[in-house]
C-alpha cells in the first residue's frame, strides 16, 4: 500500500491518540454547565456512533436493532439502579453486557443462513419489538412515563454533576474506543472485514463466518449498551421516545459523515453532528429533513467520509488493521 | 364473530397486500428494498388529505390526483437520488431510500406539527348487516378497490407486451438489456408505480384512521412481514402474505391478547425467517457457507 505510515507517522498517530483525551482533561476548564452538557452527549454519541460504524462498515451489514441496545443499556441501568439499589458506576459494564445480550438475539438468524435485507428487517423488528417492550411492561420501565433515575453520590460528590460525569463519561469512551481499535486490529477484526468482502470467500478459510456476525453485533451491542447506561445518567430519565425514530436517522448520519467503518470517523461524525440539532430541536420536522439531507448529501458527494479526507491528507490517519512493529 | 374478524382482517389485509407488493414491484425491478417507503404510504395519505380537505376535491379524483403524483414523485427520487449511488455498495442505496422517508416525514412534521389529522369518510353508506355480520361501507370500498386494482395489475403483467417486457427486466435485467429494452426507462416505472401503489395504500387508509406523520413506520413493518410470509420478491406472495398478515393480526387479537395486534407483525417475520425463510411462494432466503 503506498499510504502506509512511516515508523515516525506511527509514533506521531500513537501521540495523537493520547493527546486528544489528555487535552480533554482540561476541559472541563473551559466551559460553562450548558456546553459541559453538550460535550457530555457528545461523548455518548460517540459510543453509539463507534457501536453502528462496526456494524454496518466493518461487517457491511445494513442493521436498525442499535437503537435497540442503546434503549437496553439505558433501561436496564435504570432498573438496575432504581429497582436493585445497584450503584450506577457498576450498571454500566451491566448495561453493556444486556446491550451484547441483544446484539446476539437481534443477530441470532445470523446462524439459520440469515442475511442482508432479512436480517436488516429482523433487526427492524427487533428494535420495534423493544420499544413496544418499554411501553408495555409498565411496571419494570414506568411505560410512557419513563423512569427516574435516583440520586445518588460518587466521591462524596452528586451524579448530577456535569464535570464528574465528564471525567466518567470520558474514561468510558477512551476505554471502549481504544477496546474496538484493538480489537478491529486483531484476527477477529480482520475476519469482520472479510466477512464483508466476501463471505463465501471468507468461509473457505476455516472462519465460521455466522458466529463472526454474532460477535460483531454482541460486541456492538455492548459499546451501545455502556452509552446507553451513560445517557441515562446524563439525562437523568429515561424515556421510551428517546430510542425512536430520530435517533436511528441521527445514528445514519453520524456514522455516514464520519465514514463507515472507520473509529475515527465514528468519533469525527459524533462530535460534529451533536451539537448542531440542539438548536434545530425547537421547529418541529427540522431534525428529520436535517439529517435525511445529510444522508443523502454524503451519499452522493462523499460515501467515503470525513476519515477519507484526512487520509489524504496524511497517512498519519490510516487505519491500520494489523500489528505494528512484527 | 369469527366471520366479523376475517372480513376485518381482510379489510386491513388489503392495504398490507398493496403496501407489500409496491415494495415488492421496486425490488424486482431494481433489487432496491425500499426502507423508506412507509413514508411514501404517509405521503399518500397526507397529499389525498390536501386535496380532499383543503383543496375540497371530492375523494375519488383526488385521490387519482395524488397517484399521479406520487408516481411522479417515485420517478424523480429514482432519478435524482438513487441513480447517483445505483453503482455503489448495497447499503448506500439503502440508506439513502430511508434518508428519502425522513425527509417526507420531516416535512409532513413541519407543515402538521404534532396534529393529528382525521379525515372525512370517503365513503359513506349504510352498513350491511347479514345474520350478525356487519360490513360497513369502508370494508366494501377497500376490499373492492383492491381487488379491482390487483386484477388489473396482474392482468396487464400476464396479458400484455408491456407486462411481459417487465416480466423480462424482473428475470434478467442484462438479458433485457441485450434485447434491447431501455431498462433505466423500467426502473423509472417501477419507482413511479411503486411509490403509487404504496400512496394508495395510505390514501385508502386514511378515511378510517387518525394521520399523522409517523403513520409509515408500521406500514413499512407490515410490508415487510407480508412479504416475508409470502415469499420475498414473489408478487402474489405479497399480496397473499398481506391478506393473511390482516387476518393473523384480528385473530390474534381478539383471541390472545388486543396488545398483540401491534407486534403480530414483528412475530410474524422473526418465526418465518427461522422457521421457513423462504416463505410460502419465495426463492431461497438462505446463504449456505
Amino acid at each position: 500500500m503506498s499510504n502506509m505510515p512511516t515508523p515516525r507517522q506511527q509514533s506521531l498517530r500513537t501521540v495523537l491518540f493520547w493527546a486528544v483525551p489528555a487535552a480533554l482533561l482540561f476541559l472541563p476548564l473551559a466551559t460553562n454547565a450548558y456546553t459541559q452538557f453538550i460535550v457530555n452527549g457528545m461523548l455518548i454519541s460517540v459510543l453509539v456512533t463507534l457501536g453502528f460504524s462496526l456494524v454496518i462498515g466493518n461487517l457491511g451489514q445494513l442493521a436498525f436493532a442499535n437503537t435497540a441496545f442503546f434503549g437496553i443499556g439505558a433501561y436496564a441501568s435504570a432498573i438496575l439502579s432504581a429497582k436493585l439499589g445497584i450503584p450506577w458506576i457498576l450498571t454500566v459494564p451491566l448495561a453493556g453486557a444486556f446491550g451484547a445480550l441483544g446484539g446476539f438475539l437481534a443477530s441470532v438468524a445470523a446462524l439459520r443462513g440469515i442475511r442482508s435485507y432479512y436480517l436488516a428487517i429482523i433487526t427492524l423488528a427487533f428494535g420495534e419489538l423493544m420499544r413496544w417492550a418499554y411501553l408495555h411492561a409498565k411496571p419494570l420501565t414506568g411505560g410512557t412515563d419513563g423512569m427516574p433515575m435516583p440520586r445518588e453520590t460518587m466521591f462524596g460528590i452528586s451524579l448530577s454533576d456535569d464535570t464528574l460525569k465528564f471525567y466518567i463519561f470520558l474514561a468510558v469512551t477512551v476505554l471502549l474506543v481504544k477496546g474496538t481499535l484493538n480489537l478491529m486490529r486483531s484476527r477477529f477484526g480482520r475476519a469482520v472485514m472479510a466477512v464483508r468482502e466476501n463471505e463465501i470467500a471468507t468461509a473457505s478459510l476455516a472462519i465460521p463466518t455466522a458466529r463472526v456476525i454474532l460477535a460483531t453485533f454482541a460486541w456492538s451491542g455492548l459499546v451501545v449498551g455502556c452509552a446507553g447506561a451513560l445517557f441515562a445518567r446524563h439525562v437523568g430519565h429515561v424515556f421510551p421516545e428517546s430510542f425512536g425514530m430520530l435517533q436511528l436517522i441521527a445514528s445514519f448520519a453520524m456514522v455516514l459523515v464520519g465514514g463507515l467503518g472507520s473509529v475515527l470517523g465514528a468519533v469525527l461524525g459524533a462530535v460534529l453532528l451533536t451539537a448542531l440539532p440542539e438548536y434545530l430541536r425547537a421547529f418541529p420536522g427540522m431534525e428529520e429533513l436535517f439529517f435525511g439531507l445529510i444522508v443523502a448529501a454524503v451519499l452522493v458527494a462523499m460515501p467515503r467520509g470525513l476519515a477519507s479526507l484526512l487520509r489524504r491528507l496524511s497517512p498519519v490517519f490510516t487505519e491500520r488493521y494489523y500489528r505494528e512493529g512484527a | 364473530m369469527l366471520m366479523q374478524l376475517t372480513l376485518g382482517g381482510l379489510s386491513q389485509g388489503m392495504i398490507y397486500a398493496l403496501v407489500a407488493l409496491s415494495l415488492t414491484v421496486v425490488y424486482r425491478s431494481t433489487t432496491v428494498v425500499n426502507f423508506g417507503h412507509g413514508d411514501f404510504v404517509m405521503a399518500g395519505a397526507f397529499l389525498s388529505y390536501v386535496l380532499v380537505v383543503l383543496a375540497g376535491i371530492a375523494f375519488l379524483p383526488a385521490a387519482a390526483l395524488a397517484m399521479i403524483a406520487m408516481f411522479a414523485l417515485g420517478v424523480l427520487f429514482n432519478r435524482g437520488l438513487i441513480r447517483p449511488v445505483k453503482g455503489g455498495p448495497h447499503i448506500g442505496l439503502a440508506l439513502m431510500c430511508i434518508a428519502a422517508g425522513y425527509l417526507l416525514r420531516g416535512i409532513a412534521r413541519m407543515v402538521w406539527g404534532r396534529e393529528v389529522l382525521p379525515m372525512p369518510p370517503a365513503f359513506d353508506m349504510e352498513p350491511i348487516f347479514i345474520g350478525n355480520l356487519v360490513i360497513t361501507g369502508d370494508a366494501v370500498f377497500i376490499i373492492g378497490t383492491v381487488l379491482v386494482l390487483l386484477l388489473v395489475f396482474f392482468g396487464l403483467l400476464a396479458l400484455t407486451d408491456l407486462g411481459k417486457m417487465v416480466q423480462a427486466v424482473y428475470q434478467s435485467p442484462r438479458g433485457a438489456r441485450l434485447i434491447g429494452l431501455n431498462v433505466e426507462r423500467f426502473d423509472d416505472f417501477a419507482w413511479g408505480v411503486g411509490a403509487a401503489l404504496g400512496a394508495l395504500g395510505g390514501i385508502l387508509v386514511a378515511p378510517v384512521s387518525l394521520l399523522h406523520p409517523d403513520l409509515g413506520a408500521s406500514f413499512l413493518i407490515k410490508g415487510f412481514a407480508a412479504m416475508t410470509l409470502g415469499g420475498f420478491g414473489s408478487l402474489g406472495g405479497a399480496v397473499l402474505g398481506g391478506v393473511l398478515l390482516g387476518i393473523a393480526e384480528q385473530y390474534a387479537g381478539a383471541y390472545i391478547d388486543s396488545a398483540l395486534i401491534e407486534i403480530t407483525a414483528y412475530l410474524v417475520i422473526v418465526l418465518v425467517l427461522f422457521i421457513r425463510p423462504q416463505g410460502l411462494f419465495g426463492r431461497k432466503a438462505v446463504v449456505k457457507v
